[in-house]
């Protein structure tokens, strides 16, 4: 066995930026010295003081958002914190969505990309800097225009106030840009926030509420054709044959022909696309994957497992004399299998080229890989490549691949026309990629007065990182060939196979409690399956195991979960707080005859979640009744946003905890739809409770912490009303 | 040739009789509020008013709303002149990512326009139609219960529930 030691807090501290899920950060700036324009037109008379703001002479404030909105309310809470500073209601800012630049980067990555729950935290100081900066250049503006010291001048909500005189900030913008700022100005303290910390709207509600918010898929570009992908059912085939004959005479379809992803058909419209693609005939070539089923994963994974033969991740103290001297020790596996995103918004993308020139609209999470990747493709210079984002319907980590851009740029370039490349949901579906399935087995021994002593946690699974490295790695270096492409990613595989466990692989098995011996090992079981992160990544799955694990160990102890959990956590202050708040909340519940509650805690992107599922069991069905949410993230810029973060976590959750389940069969995924893809629908959503407790440090993650601990507590509490045990997902009853 | 109704206009489409509904909308007029999520008839993104009824679009054949009053979101109301669910939506920051949303709001119109005081168990049935990936389905009944006739009991009922 390779052994890498690395103590438990540097893991912590080196994976913070992997719980985003990025192997590597890098820069995707271009290696000329002097700095791209920026990607944005800017207003004549108007004053563009950096890169998100511009100010027009109507005394607008225009608010370039760095980061994808998928739902998550980033551009809410960006544009509270520079519209604090800057003293704008940020309900009053024109918010744009940015091009690609390399000022758009997202400090915690290196890189322009939104996951990882980082934005709030990585922009937190950066943007509130730029806001204050910009007001102080105002005021200094202000002060020689009107011929008052800058002291004697308030700002309010884009004026400046000079006595009883109330000027727009439009009025200074002249004398502004003529000034430049020598230190950075003073950031408020947190006493006297105005828009941080409040429930501000969301700025983008009524767009999203009157059908007038773009998304990719809204995109209309005159003379468009439409594009769709028949797609191999067995990953990564390509076509051997292809008989299109029938399809080709049907109404409005102008091509069809083969992509690096399979056979591609252009029409006047997506409609005639999609039924003409129904009737092209493809034979794919046979594929080692024909062979795996979901039992065929699970039996190699189990296999590994039993073999014990894996890359050692964190470890500490003596694992084998901590067992033998345990009281009680115990052993479990739990399963968790291979899942879709299935985003609202199918994936989709419109490219133009032209000459030397590109332009792409799609809403993605992932920025930084667009111009390399349509660059490689067209066969011209990144720079000329254009990238305009939209909105995003729904990311949780799909839109941060980017194989549909791919796909609509080579097709754009062999017809020679404007392309609106449109998944189905089927496509989605089937093709991935996917949250990996996962095996994991954990064995633990605890002593006599109840304290967690060992901690043996192995996981058997493919890992998420290469995969989505191997996507991006065209656009790092699109000069390189294809051969070189493969060659590092394969290098990357065979480095987390062997050497060091993917990080994002096994988040959250082990972290939370404070057990003085731990080996973590994994295993790397990969059927070639398209992989990525799915919101919540590693923790999506390990919560589960670690969490329903405790609750067995509890009873096994003969303590309640919640003291158990308190005495456990004593060096992991913020969570052993959510567990004592959260627990005092169950402690007084009331809950009517047949109902049973379930706890489940877990720390993931910085964050930390107690969560109490009200559960009832009627007739082999689970209905989860009601769901309370303790947290701790720091400080909330906007605890509404906060509170709908953790509300769409758990229903996220939920849906995987009750049906989430990709099955394969001879290699090919049998489930299509929503209908044997289920998603929870309203009349089986909970009623759920958020208690944001501020513990006063800067902001910690909030779109993806809500989701791991609802499958742990629901299945605790079905174990309660039921006396089974359930460790695979979805959870079913015998 | 097709004739219908589209938001108060009189229409007309040469597409073929099979292209659904959602698509003509979207593709020939230009009115991209009503969103494809499933093409099934599963999700709900798709939903429209057909003489007032809310219908899933992505299955429906122009040909079988010959004649018929089509209405969308866009219909319903703009930003600056917002439907009442509209403003509620915005008042209790329901969307999340809101690609839905378009659908989720004409499937709760055409509930209030039908029954403008559903119990709760009519709102979740009426609703039932609609897939939120985001998890928006608390603040969209809350915002639903707003605009009903029966608020007030509903404001009186979250009270003594304390919360949700």
């Amino acid at each position: 066995m390779n052994s890498v030691n690395v103590s438990r807090r540097r893991f912590l501290q080196s994976s913070a930026v992997a719980g985003g899920g990025m192997v590597v950060g890098f820069m995707l700036n271009s290696c000329s010295g002097s700095p791209a324009p920026l990607p944005f037109t800017k207003t004549e008379g108007g004053w563009t003081p950096n890169a998100f703001l511009q100010v027009l002479p109507d005394n607008t404030v225009r608010f370039y958002t760095a980061r994808a909105e998928m739902g998550q309310g980033v551009t809410t809470g960006l544009s509270t914190l520079i519209g604090e500073e800057l003293d704008v209601n940020p309900l009053d800012m024109d918010i744009r969505l940015a091009g690609v630049h390399e000022e758009y980067v997202n400090p915690a990555f290196g890189m322009q990309g939104t996951g990882g729950s980082s934005s709030i935290r990585a922009h937190y100081m950066q943007l509130r800097q730029v806001g204050a900066n910009t007001r102080a250049l105002i005021l200094e503006a202000a002060s020689r225009d009107l011929g008052v010291p800058a002291s004697s001048l308030i700002t309010h909500n884009g004026f400046v106030l000079n006595g009883e005189s109330r000027h727009p900030y439009a009025d200074f913008i002249a004398t502004a840009q003529t000034l430049s700022i020598e230190t950075d100005a003073p950031l408020k303290p947190a006493s006297e926030f105005k828009y941080i910390g409040q429930d501000t709207l969301r700025v983008d509600a009524i767009a999203k509420a009157t059908g007038t918010a773009q998304f990719g898929i809204d995109v209309d570009v005159p003379g468009m054709h439409y594009a769709v992908v028949v797609r191999p059912p067995v990953s990564r085939a390509k076509a051997q044959s292809v008989n299109f004959a029938s399809a080709m005479s049907m109404p409005g379809v102008t091509e069809i022909f083969e992509i690096s992803t399979g056979v591609s058909v252009v029409a006047e419209s997506f409609w005639q696309a999609k039924q003409a693609a129904a009737k092209i005939d493809v034979q794919w070539e046979s594929m080692p994957l024909e062979a795996v089923s979901t039992e065929t994963l699970r039996r190699d994974y189990a296999a590994a497992l039993d073999a014990g033969d894996g890359v050692e991740g964190p470890s500490e103290g003596d694992i084998s004399a901590a067992m033998q001297s345990a009281s009680i020790t115990h052993q479990a596996d739990y399963w968790a299998p291979l899942l879709s995103h299935s985003p609202m918004e199918p994936m989709n993308a419109v490219v133009r080229i032209e000459g030397d020139e590109a332009d792409v609209w799609t809403g993605i999470q992932f920025p930084t890989a667009v111009p390399g990747l349509v660059s490689s493709v067209a066969n011209i210079p990144a720079e000329n490549v254009r990238f305009h984002q939209t909105y995003l319907g729904g990311g949780f980590g799909r839109r941060g691949t980017l194989s549909h851009v791919v796909e609509a740029a080579q097709i754009a370039k062999a017809t020679g026309k404007t392309i609106q490349l449109v998944w189905t949901r089927e496509d989605d579906v089937r093709n991935g990629p996917f949250r990996p399935a996962s095996l994991m087995r954990i064995k633990a021994g605890v002593d006599d007065a109840g304290n967690l002593t060992a901690w043996d946690a192995s996981r058997a699974g493919g890992n998420i990182s290469p995969d989505t490295f191997r996507g991006l790695l065209p656009a790092l270096f699109p000069r390189i060939g294809e051969g070189v492409v493969e060659g590092v990613a394969n290098l990357s595989e065979w480095y987390f196979e062997k050497f060091v466990a993917d990080e994002s692989s096994i988040e959250g098995l082990f972290e939370d409690y404070d057990q003085p011996n731990t080996r973590v090992t994994h295993m790397t079981v990969d059927h070639e399956l398209p992989l990525t992160f799915w919101r919540s990544v590693g923790h999506s799955y390990t919560a589960f195991a670690k969490e329903s694990m405790i609750d067995e160990l509890a009873q096994a102890a003969g303590m309640d979960e919640v003291s158990f959990r308190l005495q456990n956590t004593q060096h992991s202050p913020r969570l052993h707080n959510v567990i004592q708040v959260a627990g005092e909340r169950m402690a007084n519940m009331s809950v009517p005859a047949g109902h049973h509650l379930g706890f489940a805690a877990h720390h993931s992107f910085r964050t930390d979640v107690a969560e109490i599922a009200e559960v009832s069991v009627a007739k082999g069905k689970i209905r989860v009744h009601k769901v309370t949410c303790v947290l701790d993230c720091g400080q909330a810029v906007n605890p509404d946003i906060v509170r709908s973060q953790m509300e769409g976590g758990v229903i996220y959750g939920l849906t995987a905890a009750l049906y989430g389940g990709l099955n394969l069969e001879d290699g090919a995924i049998k489930e299509s739809n929503f209908h044997d893809y289920p998603m929870l629908r309203m009349n089986e959503s909970p009623d759920i409770e958020v208690v944001v407790i501020d513990s006063g440090t800067k902001p910690t993650g909030v779109g993806e912490p809500g989701l791991p601990p609802i499958a742990p507590a629901v299945a605790n509490a079905v174990y309660k009303a039921t006396g089974q045990r359930l460790r695979s997902l979805p959870l079913q009853l015998a | 040739m097709i004739q219908f109704m589209l938001n108060g206009q009189s229409v007309q489409t040469d597409a073929d009789v099979n292209t659904p509904l959602l698509w003509v909308v979207r593709d020939q007029f230009k009115l991209k509020g009503s969103k494809f999520g499933c093409g099934a008839g599963l999700c709900g993104a798709c939903t429209m008013h057909v003489n007032g009824a809310a219908l899933k679009t992505c299955v429906t054949p122009i040909a079988a709303v010959a004649n018929k009053s089509i209405t969308t979101i866009e219909g319903l109301g703009t930003p600056e002149d917002l439907h009442p669910l509209q403003a509620a939506w915005h008042e209790h920051a329901v969307p999340q990512c809101g690609y839905c949303q378009s659908g989720q709001i004409m499937a709760a119109a055409a509930l209030l326009d039908a029954n403008p005081s559903p119990t709760a168990d009519e709102i979740d049935a009426a609703m039932a139609g609609n897939i939120c990936r985001c998890g928006c389905y608390p603040r969209i009944k809350r915002a639903i219960r707003s605009v009903s006739e029966n608020a007030l009991a509903y404001d009186a009922m979250t009270q003594t529930e304390g919360g949700s």
